[in-house]
């Protein structure tokens, strides 16, 4: 039949077409992680040494270089702290706008979204100035609660959107069984959406951990996070591609690996939150 | 429960929400505000000057040149990254198999750092060293100087930010197009429409709402855009690739003109923030549709 043949054709160019976007997709982090093996020589060989002796030197120097490690650890603090408050606080927040309506509803969600959709420097100036008059300059907790601008009305908009998923018929039965909000929220709605409120952790997470600009201007050492020690290799003067590149796949690998395993949560989070709104 | 409980509860519920977004967006957005009418460069003197740094700014020719190059960017990388992003879709929603893998696969650049994204750019396009131009050279093609030139950095950036964040819209219209309804796709095709012609009178006109979606956030965040630039160009050649965002932070903490930095950021955030109501506004008048 000319039609299934037709089909057959049109399957093989689609399988032809995801092969070549993979491809481009996968070879600058495949050619970051080679330069990273390579010596410095090889890495400037042209053309390409595609068979090398891979070297962990670029490795081991970052352990050396001053703050890197400690960078690396400051995020994972920062990461931890900014989920844990966005999370908490987004739950009853969202429980309380899917839950009710009250005066200044609506403004509320402009507000939030708009708190969302603000450009990095309009807070980051001001905040810069108040931590350096109130020593929250370069901390951890004056990143993780700047962050919040962002992960807050995210977490608030999509741990909300998986609560009106809770059938209401559940709620109502809590309410019959004697329980408060409090006790709603904790047997009814934060089980039942436990896997949405993973999903946006897991976003929140993968967000602040590569989050740059905010880092970049409130941080300087002791606070300093892995995306700022990374920024560090910029410029024109030193080609110091090795360590850079090792660097970044030190930055890199946590979430290459969050994505093979959280993969599920990733995509549900992130259709979720665009598809209902 | 009676009705006027119910009303305290939620101001207890939303309180700490309120709190935190009142300290870290409604503060320093009066702050910027109200010290974008004075001459504040990280010293003591706080002189009212009224309204010269605006007169300033918008009689100045760089700032015209950075706002255009913004919304250069913004609308360039958007449209690219919709456009291949859709393309994209559409190839992988007709895959039989392998499907979960392919998309797992083209997700990764999500998970990568802008900064990281913006050092591979420079290492795999080195106008010199770079394995992108030796490819070209080999295709017979000529090499190009990619960030290095005023006339293709702005190109290049755009390209990158392309590769970053074209998934994003992928896998949010992949998933549109796999929650569709399947009936009159099936009617299209029993009345005999191609492929094509289904994907452009059917599923595309079904897919409005979450394409719309998509555009609001790829718009706003190509505005924003910093760390891409940052990383590679840092605003060069010249000011070739400088956008709103580099130009505040050079403003700020290289010349210490903090009210400069911070009327900047008050005209583009009224910018952004006009255009994210306008979005709002018709996306309630789609759903109303």
């Amino acid at each position: 039949m000319r039609n299934t043949r037709r089909e057959q054709l049109e399957r093989l160019l689609a399988y032809l077409i995801s092969l070549a976007a993979i491809l481009l997709t996968l070879f600058p982090i495949l050619w970051l992680l080679s330069v990273a093996l390579k010596s410095q020589r090889d890495a400037f060989a042209l053309p390409p040494k595609l068979l090398f002796q891979p070297i962990a030197d670029h490795f081991l120097a970052l352990l050396d270089r001053p703050g890197f490690v400690e960078a690396f650890l400051n995020s994972v603090y920062v990461t931890a702290l900014g989920v844990s408050i966005a999370i908490i606080i987004a739950i009853f927040t969202a429980y309380g706008i899917h839950r009710f309506r009250f005066r200044g509803q609506k403004l509320f969600g402009v507000w939030l979204l708009l708190a969302y959709m603000l450009p990095e420097f309009l807070f980051i100036i001001p905040m810069f100035a108040l931590f350096q008059r109130i020593g929250w300059y370069d901390t951890h907790i004056g990143l993780a609660l700047v962050y919040q601008v962002h992960s807050l009305p995210f977490a608030v908009w999509l741990i909300r959107s998986f609560f009106k998923e809770v059938p209401g018929e559940l709620d109502d039965a809590s309410k019959i069984d004697g329980c408060n909000h409090l006790g709603a929220l904790r047997h009814v709605y934060i089980p039942m959406a436990a896997p949405g409120i993973a999903a946006t952790a897991i976003l929140t997470a993968i967000w602040i951990w590569n989050e740059l600009t905010i880092a970049l201007s409130l941080t300087f050492a002791e606070a300093q996070t892995i995306t700022v020690a990374v920024a560090s290799f910029r410029g024109y003067t030193s080609i110091n591609w090795g360590q850079m590149s090792a660097a970044s796949i030190v930055a890199v690998a946590p979430m290459l690996c969050f994505a093979v395993i959280a993969q599920k949560y990733i995509v549900k989070g992130l259709t979720l939150g665009s598809l209902k709104g | 429960m009676p009705a006027a409980a119910r009303n305290r509860v939620v101001y207890f519920l939303i309180a700490p929400a309120v709190l935190i977004l009142a300290l870290t967006s409604l503060y320093p957005a009066v702050y910027s505000l109200v010290l974008s009418f004075f001459n504040w460069n990280w010293g003591n003197r706080f002189d009212f000057i009224g309204l010269a740094n605006y007169i300033d700014l918008f009689s100045s020719a760089e700032f015209w040149q950075v706002l255009y190059q913004t919304f250069l960017f913004a609308v360039a990388a958007t449209s690219l990254e919709l456009v291949l992003g859709i393309g994209l879709a559409v190839v992988v929603d007709r895959l039989q198999f392998g499907a979960s893998v392919i998309r797992t696969l083209l997700l990764t650049p999500l998970m990568v750092s802008g900064i990281i994204v913006a050092l591979m750019s420079k290492i795999v396009l080195d106008p010199m060293l770079g394995i992108v131009n030796y490819a070209l050279g080999l295709l017979g093609l000529p090499p190009s100087p990619f960030f290095g030139a005023t006339s293709t950095a702005m190109a290049t950036v755009i390209m990158v930010d392309a590769w970053w964040q074209t998934a994003f819209v992928f896998i949010i219209v992949l998933a549109g197009l796999q929650s569709l309804p399947q009936e009159p796709i099936e009617a299209a095709r029993v009345d005999g429409a191609g492929s094509l012609q289904t994907f452009f009178r059917v599923k595309l006109p079904m897919l409005r709402p979450v394409l719309f979606t998509v555009l609001i956030f790829r718009t706003i965040d190509t505005l924003k855009v910093f760390d891409i630039i940052f990383g590679t160009t840092g605003g060069g050649p010249q000011i070739a690739t400088e956008v709103m965002q580099t130009m505040a932070y050079r403003k700020a903490f290289s010349f210490l003109q903090m009210s400069e930095a911070m009327t900047v950021m008050v005209i583009f955030s009224v910018i952004v923030l006009a255009i994210s109501l306008i979005y709002m506004r018709l996306e309630e008048r789609m759903e109303a549709d």
